[in-house]
């Protein structure tokens, strides 16, 4: 266990959010603050990283004994708002969100002794190796196949939207091991690839915001140790679904439509739009509509608080999040007027506002993590009961 | 299905949920809504009745004046399930308004406050016919001057009136069968009338309370009735969603479920997270009851929230109805009635957003 660990759930959530607030807001570094980029790259936020490492507080729920902190899903509530209302950068956090509770719950003895804590160390660094070409929102019908020779497993495929893959050194895969299974997902298997294997190659693709932050990975007779499968061969689609737990509540967090309503205040202040009773107008609705989306983020918290479990009802928030994310962003383009064929910053008074960022920023929410029309599909039949025929 | 959440230790909350769907059991809140209306009439006289005798005109009064003294909790739990029973007495105007008004004041309520516990009628006069505040003119003890959107006209025993003396806001009560005082009735869109009330020299009873008193009496008044009104919206959300369900997964076309086709699919999705959002804003705001300042934001939220997803939502299930729900005889289109008057009442949310807008950036 780390030395400055503690039992944290043992305190108020009041006396956590004190604590760790302290010591973010004393340690976080200011130019990483409020930052342009929601995806930094490792290198640009690296001494964020190890200085969370040294302190113990990298990994909010991974159990004490694997370096983490053993949060409950308040306390990871509350680590997530402050760090939130701080202005932190996001890490590149697939090592610590995705791999490690992974392997945790469902990895070897070995693999937890070799990957965990090079996950801590910032010397692993992990991508997300889901998606393919022709299987987004159908993941199941995936094809990147992984062949059993000997000891190893042999890869041919391509995978897509692999979020900060080029700035990665390992990918968690999912391949197909079987193509004959009765269902697409029975044939899947989860495997821990090193991405500088000979036969893979890594190619950015530029975002709307002119930035790479996600990738193509093609895998070309890549050769992996049968000892890097997680889990059984064939049952890697339960495994991945297994890891979104309480988890699924940050998909709604307000965070981004609430920092993103600060810039369209901002600019409407300075460009006298308050003065426009049609602006007050609909600025009252978002304003509102991200208040009430705070108090239906409290009533899924307030379960987890109370140790229960979410539902499928929890993705209404990543629904309305989402949404409300992208229509402020379209209100502040309004606002900026002709500004608005500017690509950079617009000035404000002694500042700026990132009006054009965020406006092409908030287009990606509604589709990751299962795009809003997936979302509402699954709504459907878990939480109201719809008939298929 | 979506329901407002809210903490019930000692199931209070629940015991007022079971009470309700009782009644609504046996009153059919769809019948007496066609019936009422078909009468012209402003009330149920023997729903009311019911509803007073097991507590309810007295839920919010304070227990020394002999109501039952609940909070803001219950009084969420209570009206939310009277929208889904559809019982559609006014009881957010006639039993809230007036109990917290009354308990308000620091003047002898006692008589008033019995009447109204035993199902007396006690409707207040303080508004004109655009909603905004119109104080009648009081002088030498006696009123004259108009008031309208008046629920429960008909059927009142007294009527409680903000006037206005020597400059200064007071408060009075009149009898119905005052000489001097008239009523006019227009029917409203839910089943029950609405009133006008002229007063020419009427004599009132003696002056309740004045001044800064009395403003601030109506604020608490105002707020807590926005919050049942809030409540019962989303009661009302929430039951025409299950009745749409259940309706779209019946009905048969082409074969299949209407409920089965995604067009259709994604529409009530849409209009459940409607609902949930309506039910998290009003439990939003009855957790900050004890919280002055945050509690009268959260309640222009809330009843700003509830009134458009009740108004959305039952618009929406009138369509899937079909021509079914364009029908008099489908009980969808009552639920759409109610929305439309409740989320009328004491606000709309255009006006509530604004307001909070306006305190927000006031302070």
């Amino acid at each position: 266990m780390h030395p400055e660990q503690q039992d944290w759930n043992a305190l108020s959530d009041e006396d956590f959010r004190a604590i760790f607030r302290d010591w973010v807001d004393a340690n976080c570094p200011a130019h990483l603050r409020f930052m342009r980029k929601q995806r930094p790259v490792f290198d640009e936020v690296a001494e964020w990283y190890h200085a969370l490492a040294r302190k113990g507080w990298l990994s909010p729920v991974w159990p004490q004994e694997w370096g983490g902190m053993g949060l409950n899903a308040a306390k990871h509530i509350v680590y997530v708002e402050e760090w939130a209302r701080l202005g932190c950068p996001r890490i590149p956090d697939h090592g610590i969100g995705l791999t490690g509770p992974l392997l945790i719950e469902f990895g070897t003895p070995e693999q937890k002794d070799f990957f965990l804590p090079r996950i801590l160390s910032g010397e692993h660094v992990w991508c997300q190796g889901y998606s393919e070409p022709n299987a987004g929102s159908d993941l199941a019908s995936l094809r990147t196949s992984a062949v059993r020779e000997g000891d190893e497993f042999v890869i041919n495929g391509q995978k897509i939207w692999t979020t900060l893959a080029h700035c990665a050194n390992w990918i968690l895969l999912l391949a197909r091991t079987d193509k004959d299974a009765p269902k697409p997902q029975n044939g899947i298997t989860v495997l821990l690839v090193d991405l500088t294997s000979p036969g893979v190659v890594v190619r950015p693709i530029p975002n709307l915001r002119e930035e790479a932050d996600f990738c193509e990975v093609f895998l070309d007779d890549v050769r992996v140790p049968a000892k890097n499968v997680v889990g059984q061969v064939n049952g890697g689609w339960a495994l991945a679904k297994a890891v979104l737990g309480h988890e699924r509540i940050f998909l709604g967090a307000p965070s981004r439509p609430e920092y993103a309503l600060t810039r369209l205040e901002m600019l409407a202040e300075d460009r006298g739009a308050f003065d426009d009773p049609a602006f007050r107008s609909r600025y009252a609705k978002l304003r509102l509509d991200l208040y009430d989306l705070g108090s239906a983020f409290e009533r899924f918290a307030k379960v987890l608080r109370e140790g229960g479990t979410l539902g499928a009802d929890v993705s209404v928030l990543k629904l309305f999040c989402s949404e409300l994310y992208q229509r402020i962003t379209e209100e502040t383009l309004a606002v900026a007027g002709e500004e608005a064929r500017f690509y950079d910053d617009l000035p404000v008074g002694s500042g700026h506002v990132d009006a054009m960022n965020l406006f092409l920023d908030a287009r990606a929410p509604a589709i990751f993590g299962g795009s809003n029309e997936i979302q509402r599909n699954i709504l459907s039949k878990a939480v109201l009961g719809l008939p298929s025929r | 299905m979506p329901i407002i959440l809210l903490d019930d230790p000692d199931s209070t909350l629940a015991m007022l949920r079971d009470s309700v769907a009782t009644l609504g059991a046996r009153a059919d809140g769809a019948a007496t809504f066609r019936r009422r209306r078909a009468a012209a009439v402003d009330l149920d006289p023997e729903t009311w009745a019911s509803m007073a005798a097991a507590g309810w005109a007295g839920l919010v009064l304070p227990e020394a004046a002999g109501g039952m003294g609940l909070g803001a909790a219950e009084l969420v739990a209570l009206a939310e399930a009277l929208g889904r029973a559809l019982l559609t007495e006014p009881f957010s105007t006639l039993a809230v308004f007036p109990s917290v008004l009354l308990g308000a004041l620091d003047a002898d309520i006692d008589a008033l406050a019995e009447a109204l516990i035993g199902g007396a009628v006690l409707p207040v006069l303080w508004q004109g016919l655009r909603g905004e505040v119109r104080p009648l003119a009081l002088a030498d003890g006696r009123l004259t001057g108009e008031a309208h959107l008046v629920p429960g006209a008909q059927s009142a025993q007294v009527f409680l009136v903000l006037a206005e003396e020597a400059g200064e806001p007071v408060l009075v009560s009149v009898e119905a069968a005052s000489a001097g005082l008239r009523v006019h009735s227009r029917p409203g869109i839910d089943g029950a009338t609405l009133g006008s009330v002229v007063l020419h020299d009427a004599v009132a009873g003696p002056v309740l309370a004045r001044g800064a008193a009395v403003t601030d009496a109506f604020d608490q008044a105002i707020r807590m009735t926005r919050l049942a009104l809030a409540a019962e919206l989303a009661g009302i959300a929430s039951r025409a969603l299950e009745i749409t369900v259940d309706y779209t997964s019946n009905r048969v076309q082409f074969a299949k479920t209407i409920a089965s086709f995604q067009a259709v699919q994604h529409r009530l999705v849409d209009m459940w997270a409607e609902a949930e959002f309506a039910c998290s804003s009003v439990a939003n705001a009855a957790t900050l009851a004890d919280q002055p300042a945050a509690f009268a934001q959260a309640v222009l939220a809330a009843k700003a929230r509830a009134g458009d997803a009740a108004t959305a939502i039952t618009r929406k299930a009138v369509h899937l109805h079909g021509a079914m729900g364009f029908t008099d005889q489908c009980d969808i289109g009552l639920y759409l009635k109610r929305a439309i008057a409740l989320n009328a009442t004491l606000g709309q949310p255009e006006e509530l957003r604004l307001a909070f807008l306006d305190a927000e950036r006031a302070a």
